[in-house]
């Protein structure tokens, strides 16, 4: 019995299906039915086959352009999908939101807005009227809104200042009770509110500590609706006794803006997006919520992805093509040439790596376009990298050279660049394949390193470090967290690739064959 | 051994004067020079930059100014810097404290830290815990080490527990000496973490996997065997072998104990070397960039010398002719 691995108990046919295979499959064919068995190493390639892909189509993923800013949206929270609209389930949709420094806390929160699309409204006669926007010529519904500000001293409310106001928008959890019970009360007792009060009324009321102003609060009342309608502006001043506001609906496969499949055709066809269908600036979706520039960091983390996986892996290559020529050359020819590339290779090895590396792209100019950065970055990693390979291969070139089939193929006559080339370099091919999928994470993390410090791909193109490097800041990290998760990505990206290599060198190890 | 030591030091001195000429070179051949950033000043004259470039010895050949530099190293002298016109030494040895804090907490942290996981994981083979343990080791090997950081500070700033950057208090000087040992030691917290947590994970699978290697040989089987108590056949016979490789990793360890907590430095604003370097280079402060590569490097002979001393002393076999 070959197989010792308890399958031979579980009877005679499955023994027999192992020696068929065992005969009649291919060395690849074997190694595939190796891999197979390692579970995580299949989850991870499925990993990182999606992110491949991710990054094939990033165009068609991402629901907006990486690079267009939206001043309005700074550190916007991660959109809010809503399923259900007053009690009822409904198609998913989401909410234009604002930045609103409140009057009363002064604090900069992101709110919801209410645009009403209908508005059922009661006459002092008695009469119901009902206004749709685009139905029976309504061009647009507006609010007159007043607002009175009022101070709570000793336990009494104090009006001190009425303001009016016409606004197209109501907003959620601030006073869109005005719509719907006829009346918004926003209150607070914040330090900052006591303090702003304190100054503008503290004489008028004769106070003299901050703290007396025990809460501030505004109330807000629709005075009036005005509708325009056929062209003519129409003020309502009934009591509104229904209303609905505009949602905007999530969709899949909606066209929104253009991008370029593959980089070559124009696509403007994307998985999912907001169906922004009047131009409402204030409307966005972002999953990831956004960055300082109102960017959607997930439209650019998908286009990061084109950078930071494909880096890893062509620099992987450039490092291990350098690797096969200066190893396989010095380990085969020896004498002086092999003794001059092992000593630069050690003198590279000596200088720490990353201090190198930063080195290397210090004595390039700061301010190149990114296209050039990015070649710099694979050449400046590829570099650094080639030394310890080559290292490594040049012992086995020396091990390999050794051998019998070296030997005759020698003896045939054949070019001593054929020898090495087709006899003696496939041969390290095991060792290659295991060594170069682990140490595609190092070049992930070296690229996301020197975007981090400012020295890699640099603004408004994206790469999981750069975007990283935004958050840098306490204030902006509290604010935004989510401009942490680019560095899930990495994380995701580099554990898929280790587990995938580990995986890779049980498959190729001869033992694991059968 | 007197004799290996002065033979594996006389060896890496011209190995150190080509690394420092590499690092010249490279600063040399760098597009513009210290001077750039004068240049853009309109209110700095001609003359000035041309005064400058004298007083700095740029306008002298690359190979002058580099011998002038060896020159004045055998004096003791490593150069000045041009942006902050002090001797490089003082100012490397204002940020080395501060650096070594750092780096030798959280080499010890994390050394501690790694050994005894990896044991313990290595002897509770394929169980839960050990699984737990290579998941986390895993997903830390795979992290950036200033993502690490940069959760430490959104947790600091989260919970207010920490302080968020620098290495001292705005009131250091007004404390007592106890106060401002604690002082120190609370700002320490979150970047020796981050940075043990980085190191700790790949010294926790070497030596899972390199105790895990020594468990199978024929020798700890006989010991077994042989009806030894358990614990002997670990600590005695097992752990020492299962060391050696690890002491090699020892030298790699030290010889980033300068420059290895660039990012950690950076995230949390620590005034270390790491960000000297870093400044350094960006401002192309030549003498200054020169000067930590150097020092760099002999950490580097250094740390592998004392790893080879170190594995010398706890493996008889290894003998250093």
């Amino acid at each position: 019995m070959v197989e010792a691995n308890g399958k031979v108990l579980t009877g005679e046919v499955e023994t027999e299906e192992v020696e068929f295979q065992e005969k009649y499959l291919s060395r690849g064919q074997l190694i595939w039915r190796a891999f197979l068995k390692h579970r995580l190493g299949v989850v991870a390639l499925v990993i990182l086959i999606i992110l491949y892909i991710i990054a094939l189509f990033a165009d068609f993923l991402s629901p907006y352009n990486p690079l267009e800013q939206s001043l309005r949206h700074t550190y916007a929270p991660p959109t809010k999908i809503y399923r259900s609209y007053k009690g009822q389930r409904v198609g998913a949709y989401v909410l234009p939101v604002i930045t609103f420094v409140d009057k009363v806390t002064y604090e900069r929160t992101y709110r919801e807005m209410l645009y009403p699309r209908r508005v059922v409204v009661e006459k002092p006669n008695g009469e119901r009227e009902v206004y749709e926007l685009g139905k029976d010529g309504v061009e647009s519904i507006r609010f007159q809104v007043s607002s009175i500000e009022s101070i709570k001293i000793n336990g009494e409310w104090f009006d001190v200042k009425k303001s009016p106001r016409t606004t197209d928008y109501l907003l959620f959890g601030y006073n869109d009770e005005a719509l719907s019970k006829g009346k918004s009360r926003f209150e607070t007792n914040s330090a900052v509110a006591q303090e702003v009060y304190f100054k503008a009324y503290g004489t008028r009321f004769n106070l003299t500590d901050e703290e007396q102003i025990e809460a501030v609060a505004i109330t807000e009342t629709i005075d009036n609706i005005i509708v325009r309608k056929d062209g003519r502006l129409q003020m309502l001043t009934g009591k509104v006794i229904d209303f609905d506001y505009k949602t905007y609906p999530v969709k899949w496969f909606i066209k929104t803006w253009n991008g370029k499949l593959f980089w070559l055709f124009p696509l403007n066809l994307h998985l999912f997006g907001v169906d922004n269908y009047d131009n409402n600036p204030y409307v966005k979706l972002f999953i990831m919520g956004a960055d300082l520039f109102g960017r959607d960091v997930w439209s650019r983390i998908v286009f990061a992805s084109r950078i930071s996986l494909s880096i890893g892996f062509i620099g992987m290559v450039i490092t291990f093509a350098l690797a096969m020529v200066f190893g396989g050359i010095s380990g085969y020819y020896g004498g002086l040439v092999d003794e001059a590339l092992m000593r630069f290779a050690e003198i590279i090895m000596s200088i720490p790596g990353f201090y190198l590396l930063i080195m290397l792209r210090a004595m390039l100019p700061l301010d190149l376009p990114s296209t050039q950065i990015y070649v710099l970055l694979v050449f400046i990693l590829a570099f650094i990298g080639w030394a310890g390979t080559s290292r490594v291969i040049r012992g086995m070139v020396l091990s390999i050279r050794q051998r019998e089939f070296v030997e005759a193929a020698i003896a045939i006559g054949l070019p001593n660049s054929k020898v090495l080339a087709r006899h003696i370099l496939p041969n390290t091919a095991t060792y290659l394949i295991v060594a170069s999928t682990l140490r595609i994470p190092g070049y992930i993390l070296g690229e996301a390193g020197l975007s981090f410090l400012g020295l890699g791909i640099r603004e408004p193109y994206a790469s999981w470090g750069l975007m990283l490097a935004q958050a840098q800041d306490v204030y902006v990290i509290t604010r935004a967290p989510w401009l942490l998760i680019p560095g899930l990505f990495i994380i995701i990206t580099c554990l898929a690739f280790n587990t995938v290599g580990d995986a890779l060198r049980d498959a190729l190890d001869p033992r694991s064959l059968g | 051994m007197l004799k290996y030591i002065i033979r594996r030091l006389l060896i890496s001195i011209p190995e150190l004067f080509i690394i420092s000429f590499m690092i010249f070179m490279i600063m040399y051949a760098a597009p513009g020079d210290f001077l750039d950033q004068y240049r853009l000043d309109p209110t700095i004259s001609a003359e000035t930059l041309e005064a400058m470039r004298k007083e700095y010895g740029l306008d002298q050949p690359a190979i002058v100014q580099y011998l002038t530099w060896l020159k004045n190293l055998f004096k003791g002298n490593m150069g000045y810097s041009f942006y902050y016109r002090r001797p490089v030494s003082d100012l490397i040895w204002e940020r080395v404290n501060a650096t070594l804090i750092l780096s030798v907490s959280s080499l010890l942290f994390s050394w501690a830290l790694g050994i005894v996981t990896g044991i313990f994981s290595a002897l509770k083979k394929y169980s839960f815990s050990d699984r737990i343990l290579t998941v986390v080791a895993l997903g830390l090997i795979a992290t950036p080490s200033f993502f690490l950081g940069l959760l430490m500070l959104y947790l600091a700033a989260k919970t207010n527990w920490f302080p968020i950057s620098g290495m001292i208090s705005t009131s250091y000087n007004q404390l007592s000496a106890w106060n401002k040992f604690k002082d120190i030691l609370w700002h320490m917290i979150l970047p020796v973490s981050a940075l043990s947590l980085g190191s700790f994970a790949s010294l926790m699978r070497y030596m899972r996997g390199s105790l895990l290697d020594v468990l199978n040989e024929d020798y700890v089987i006989f010991a077994r065997a042989k009806g030894m108590p358990e614990r002997v056949v670990i600590y005695k016979h097992a752990l020492r072998n299962a060391i050696n490789p690890m002491i090699t990793f020892l030298g790699f360890s030290i010889s980033g104990l300068l420059g290895g907590a660039l990012f950690i430095e950076n995230v949390f604003g620590w005034p270390g070397m790491g960000r000297l370097i870093y400044q350094a280079l960006i401002q192309q402060d030549m003498y200054l960039v020169i000067a930590s590569g150097l020092i760099s490097a002999i950490l580097l002979v250094v740390g592998n010398l004392v790893a080879d001393m170190l594995l010398a002393l706890v493996d008889p076999r290894v003998r250093l002719t």
